[in-house]
């Protein structure tokens, strides 16, 4: 059963998927796809190829096979008398628009305040006037509960609020998805709750996302399915509650009792 | 030893309108050198990132000859080969009643397309001391690449390339004397000229050299005061790279 704030439609879809970082193959034939409003976290050993799926999905890495559609979009690639012909930059550039991303290592941009970080893709890229993309940007700030650091550059900042400085900066452009690639594994241990905090808070708000974590915990509390990858497969996929009670795969079992015990 | 005292004196502090105006050319020569080659480095480093393979060797290429032949030979090359073989001859413009030589045209050219090559490669070192993250987060929020380059890249780079542009421009000072031998009556022209009616070597190219290091030290001086005020409004990226708990306890 799946809640009733997620649509039937399938706002990201892979279909067949393959990606070989030089003779190694990351992606094996991967069929992934997540509803609107869906809460998806993607759990694997290291290695296993979630962050590279992940990665696809807003074309930092390109795909050597299969397809990547975001709100019905191929991305990366356009359709050209039945062949597949890689796009520009410029026009990949302008659907990463719709998909929002946050790393693990943060990447605020050093050289601009809080604010600045935030307000730089809505200014250069929507046009929105200077004093509404602050008044956003201060908006965002207060809803990742850093009202008061708008000013700050990310050095004077903790990890944890780096972070949230960056999720507040991916939301600006107001995304139909957020994509998390192990957004608390560069923070000390008692700064991962306030992150996984306003990720939680986001999730309830109805945003689509796609998470990648070791955070078994959260995966279990937030999320609407779990995707088990392992050696560049997807090995199983299921609600969260049945998936961490009785684990189907083999790969499933040996990875929950790995990271569980 | 024969120093002539007075003689070198009054060169230094009373020179000649001709040596003045040999000063003034060769800062004209450095600064329009210079800026139109960081221009064309711009262009050239960008090629040389570029993943159009054609725009990639071509930019190779330019930086392997530009960087591996001698600037005077490029010179001579520049204005009296291209003219003796009838591709181009650089004609004298007047613009508004003050005449720009041809020799000062093609002087200015080729020391700004040898100091491109140079600086293209100084760009590309800037460039790629940028941490990667910094690209893929520009580009996630989907940036296209320009503006990546404009509001993410650059200014990070900036900080390190200051460094070098200043070593380059002292450089471009000094080279400025080579575009003495296709006529320009730069400094050091002006010098021979006045050496070849008076013979007092010593002393005329002692006054030279001075010229030449009050230039490339106000030049320093003014390097020196750049950094410091860079290193000022920096003071947020000193933690950089610093562990949060670090950055924190430092703030404390």
């Amino acid at each position: 059963m799946k809640p009733p704030r997620i649509s039937d439609e399938r706002l990201i879809e892979l279909n067949a998927v393959e990606k070989w970082f030089g003779p190694v193959k990351v992606l094996d034939k991967v069929d992934f796809h997540v509803h609107r409003g869906e809460v998806v976290v993607l759990i694997g050993p290291s290695g296993s190829g979630k962050t590279t799926l992940l990665r696809c999905i807003n074309h930092l890495e390109s795909v050597q096979a299969g397809q990547v559609r975001v709100n019905g979009a191929l991305i990366g690639y356009r359709e050209r008398r039945g062949k597949l012909v890689a796009d520009r930059e410029r026009d990949i550039a302008f659907q990463r628009r719709e998909v929002g991303m946050v790393f693990q290592r943060f990447n605020l941009f050093p050289h601009m305040t809080a604010l600045e970080n935030i307000t730089l893709a809505p200014l250069r890229l929507r046009g929105v006037p200077k004093a509404k993309a602050e008044e956003d940007a201060r908006a965002l700030l207060a809803r990742v509960g850093l009202p008061d650091k708008a000013d700050a550059y990310p050095a004077q900042l903790s990890g944890g609020q780096q972070q949230r400085v960056a999720i507040a900066r991916a939301l600006a452009m107001q995304p139909a998805v957020m994509l998390f690639d192990e957004p608390t594994s560069a923070l000390d241990p008692e700064m991962v709750g306030e992150v996984l905090t306003v990720m939680q808070d986001l999730a309830k708000s109805g945003m689509t996302m796609v998470i990648v974590t070791h955070e078994m915990g959260f995966a279990r509390q937030v999320s609407d399915r779990v995707v088990v990858m392992a050696e560049g497969r997807v090995v199983e996929a299921a609600a969260p509650d049945q998936l961490f009670a009785n684990p189907q795969h083999p790969k499933t079992r040996a990875l929950l009792s790995a990271v569980l015990h | 030893m024969h120093f002539d005292w007075t003689y070198f004196r009054d060169q230094l502090f009373t020179p000649s309108t001709a040596f003045l105006d040999g000063l003034f050319l060769t800062v004209l020569l450095a600064v329009s050198a210079e800026a139109l080659g960081m221009i064309l480095g711009l262009v050239v480093a960008f090629g040389r990132m570029s993943r159009n393979r054609a725009l990639k060797w071509l930019a190779v290429g330019y930086i392997w000859v530009m960087r591996g032949t001698p600037l005077l030979v490029q010179i001579v090359f520049i204005y009296t080969g291209l003219a003796a073989a009838g591709i181009l001859r650089f004609n004298d413009i007047n613009v508004a009643g003050i005449v720009f030589p041809g020799s000062v045209q093609a002087g200015i050219l080729a020391l700004a397309l040898h100091e491109a090559a140079y600086m293209a490669e100084v760009y590309r070192a800037g460039i790629g001391s940028v941490d990667i993250g910094q690209f893929e987060a520009a580009k996630a929020l989907g940036l296209p690449p320009s503006m990546v380059m404009r509001y993410v890249i650059m200014p990070q780079a900036l900080r390190v390339i200051l460094l070098p542009i200043g070593n380059q421009f002292n450089i471009m000072l000094k080279n400025t004397t080579l575009v003495s031998v296709i006529g320009v009556s730069e400094m050091l022209l002006v010098t021979e000229t006045i050496n070849s009616a008076t013979f007092r070597t010593f002393e005329l190219y002692s006054v030279l050299a001075l010229y030449f290091l009050a230039l490339t030290t106000l030049w320093q001086l003014f390097l020196n005061w750049a950094e410091r005020r860079l290193a000022r409004s920096r003071v947020p990226q000193a933690a950089k790279q610093r562990p949060a708990s670090d950055a924190q306890e430092a703030a404390a």
